[in-house]
Parts: structure tokens; C-alpha cells; sequence
């Protein structure tokens, strides 16, 4: 049976403890006053300073001084708008009228072009001649056009026929791109 | 009723008292919660908005310091003729002025005899759309003037104000066709920020504007006496 058993209260010791607490909550309540205090009045330094008047009058200053060039800022923005675009066009338009010089320039001097059609997709060329050397010359050079990829990337040989009429030899050939 | 009233009272009292102590640091802690969650927070949500803002106008306002800077240092003067020459390229709305000087132009420098044409207009209220580049469509004909005449009447409206693409080339032997399309594109004005930084004229650009320059002027060419042009709304 154990004897130190004590059934009194230990009076002081409790209320040393409590007194203790009390003082920790005091001081917890009174540090999250100023806490919260002190945090509001750092937020309300920092935004007087962010908000510094100094920003504004730099930006209306700014603001007067640009206005003033209005007409030039307009017509620059025009020029770039215009020359994105223009250049944009000619980077992507087919140059047909070159591709038209190409051709021709092959064509030898005894072959007559009867009809030449250039699109976007493709080309037909109708020609004839006395000589078939001419018209045989005029393949040959297209071929070698295809062959290297220059301007066109096919080419089909559609009729070669003899015209007794005329007593001239006709070619029709087609070329793509 | 009455009596158990009391006796609640009374405990409340009792519990009140024994803990009179801690009812200040408890009220205190509570408000400081309260005032941080009512007041702090919200200040502080509204700081860092404020932060945003003025970073913000400070971005601008260095944009347009950049942009006065650029500004102050364009020559007006040639400006205003690269201007023209850019907008006589690409013109803002159908130039149908410009487009007759072109062909004509063309046509007495390349010595072709046109037929009769018409400009294949459309809807003229059909709104154009972002990125599209609108066209003129134009088929032109071209009597008795043989491959070389056709050829260079061609190059040369291909390097002629408004710019335009070639869209099909058709010789024959008596009579050849040409179609065209002449290119202009609005200005969009809401692509328009005062507060955005602008560059001043770069190289490449001032190398365009070189080449458009070499394209030749047809302002001052006079149409023919006789009209030759039809307008039709077609397609």
C-alpha cells in the first residue's frame, strides 16, 4: 500500500501554474494586438510608397510629351502595318511572269509557241516546227529543268504530231510545279 | 422555471468569476483574428493589386519613353514619303485609280494593246476578315502583241503600284489573257496601343522600301482619252 498518497490540493503549486497561463495568454493577446497592428501599419507605409505620387506626375509628364508626337506614332504604326503585309504578299505570291521567262528562254529559235497558259498549278505550252530537232532541242531543255528542280517538277509530253496542213510537226506538253 | 434559471445564472456567474482572468487575452485574441481576417488581409490583397497596377504603369511609361525617344528622332519628312510609297503598294481600301494607272502605265511602257476589261469587284459590303488579304480580281486581254510583248507586260505590272500577283498567263496567237489581282488590306485599327513600344524603322524594312521605291511611280500616268474599262459586280 503506498503511503505518499496526498489527497490535498497543492494550492500554490495550481496556483503559480494558473498565474503562469494568465500571463502567457496576456501576453499572446497583447502580441497579436500589436502583431495585427503593426502588419496593418507596414501595409499602409508600403502602399503610400507604391503609390507614390512621383509615378503618376512621371506618367502624365510622359503622357504630354507623347501626345505631342500623336501624328507620328500614327503614321509609324501605318508603316509597319504596311510593310508586315507587303512583305508577307511577296513572300508568298507566285512569280508567274518568271516562271513564263524561264520557259520561253528555252524555247529554241525555229519553235513556234502557238499557246502558252501559266497558272498557279501548272503549265501548258502547244508549239510547232519545220524541224523536229527544234522540237526534240525545246524537251531536251525542259527535261533538264525538271531534272534540277528549276521552275518546274514535271513534265508530260501530251501529243507530237504531224501537221500535213501546215506540213509543220505540233508538240503539246504540260509541266508542273 | 424560474429557480433553474437562477441556478444557470448563478453557475454562469461562478465559471464567469473563476475565469474573469481570462476573458481579456481571449477577447484580445479573438479581435486580432477578427481585425486580421477583416481588415489585414483584404489591405493586403489590395497591396499587391496596387503593386500590379503600378508595375504595370511603369512598364508603360518606360514603353513610351522608348516610344518619345523613337519618335523624336524620325525624320517627318521622309516618313511621310515612305508612307505613300507603302500605302501606294498596299493600298487600305480598293484603289481602283491606282489600278487602271498600273495597267495602263504597263501597258504604253511595254507597248501591248489591251482589250476590253472588267474589274471583278464582288460584295462591296462584305466585311474582310483578320489575316485575309483581300484581292481585286482583274482579267485583262491583250490583242496582237505576240509572247515578248505579253511577257513584259506582265513583269512590268508584277513591279508596279498597287502590287498585284499574276494569277494566270494565257498566250494564243491572235489574242492572250491575263489575270490579276491586285492586293489591299484595311488598317485594323484596334491593332492600334499608344502603349505599345514601337521600333523605329529597321534595315529590312527600310530594304523593302528601297525595293518598292525601284518598282517605278505610275501616279502621274493619264488613262486613255477613250474608255476601254467596264466595271462589272461579278462573283
Amino acid at each position: 500500500m503506498n503511503t505518499d498518497i496526498n489527497l490535498l490540493l497543492h494550492t500554490d503549486e495550481e496556483s503559480s501554474e494558473e498565474k503562469k497561463r494568465i500571463k502567457l495568454f496576456n501576453l499572446i493577446a497583447i502580441a497579436s494586438l500589436m502583431a495585427v497592428g503593426l502588419i496593418s501599419l507596414g501595409i499602409f507605409i508600403l502602399a503610400q510608397i507604391i503609390n507614390s505620387p512621383s509615378v503618376k506626375k512621371d506618367q502624365e509628364n510622359t503622357l504630354r510629351l507623347t501626345s505631342q508626337f500623336q501624328g507620328r506614332q500614327t503614321k509609324l504604326f501605318v508603316l509597319n502595318n504596311r510593310v508586315e503585309n507587303i512583305s508577307k504578299i511577296l513572300e508568298a505570291r507566285r512569280d508567274l511572269p518568271k516562271v513564263a521567262s524561264n520557259l520561253l528562254e528555252k524555247v529554241p529559235s525555229d519553235l513556234f509557241i502557238e499557246d502558252f497558259e501559266v497558272n498557279d498549278k501548272s503549265v501548258i505550252i502547244v508549239g510547232y516546227s519545220k524541224s523536229l530537232f527544234a522540237i526534240g532541242e525545246f524537251i531536251n531543255n525542259l527535261t533538264d529543268m525538271v531534272r534540277k528542280e528549276e521552275v518546274i517538277r514535271s513534265l508530260i509530253l501530251n501529243s507530237l504530231a504531224l501537221d500535213l496542213g501546215r506540213n509543220v510537226y505540233q508538240v503539246s506538253l504540260t509541266s508542273g510545279f | 422555471m424560474n429557480e433553474k434559471i437562477n441556478t444557470d445564472l448563478k453557475s454562469l456567474k461562478f465559471i464567469l468569476n473563476k475565469n474573469r482572468l481570462y476573458v481579456f487575452p481571449i477577447a484580445a485574441i479573438l479581435i486580432s483574428a477578427i481585425l486580421f481576417f477583416q481588415f489585414v488581409i483584404p489591405q493586403f490583397k489590395a497591396l499587391l493589386i496596387a503593386e500590379k497596377e503600378v508595375k504595370a504603369t511603369s512598364l508603360r511609361i518606360e514603353a513610351q519613353k522608348a516610344n518619345l525617344d523613337v519618335l523624336t528622332n524620325i525624320n517627318e519628312g521622309s516618313l511621310d514619303s515612305q508612307l505613300e510609297i507603302l500605302n501606294s503598294a498596299l493600298p487600305s481600301s480598293k484603289d481602283f485609280i491606282g489600278i487602271l494607272n498600273s495597267v495602263y502605265s504597263a501597258a504604253q511602257k511595254t507597248g501591248v494593246n489591251l482589250g476590253s476589261f472588267s474589274f471583278k469587284v464582288g460584295d462591296l459590303s462584305e466585311s474582310i476578315s483578320g489575316n485575309d488579304f483581300p484581292v481585286v480580281k482583274l482579267s485583262m486581254p491583250i490583242v496582237n502583241s505576240g509572247i515578248a510583248g505579253v511577257n513584259s507586260f506582265v513583269e512590268t505590272i508584277s513591279k508596279t503600284f498597287p502590287i498585284s500577283e499574276v494569277e494566270l498567263i494565257k498566250i494564243g496567237n491572235v489574242s492572250s489573257v491575263v489575270n490579276l489581282s491586285f492586293y489591299y488590306k484595311p488598317l485594323n485599327i484596334s491593332d492600334y496601343n499608344q502603349d505599345i513600344r514601337i521600333s523605329p524603322i529597321s534595315q529590312k524594312e527600310l530594304m523593302l522600301i528601297n525595293q518598292l521605291e525601284e518598282f517605278g511611280d505610275t501616279s502621274s500616268f493619264s488613262e486613255p482619252s477613250t474608255p476601254v474599262a467596264t466595271s462589272s459586280a461579278a462573283q
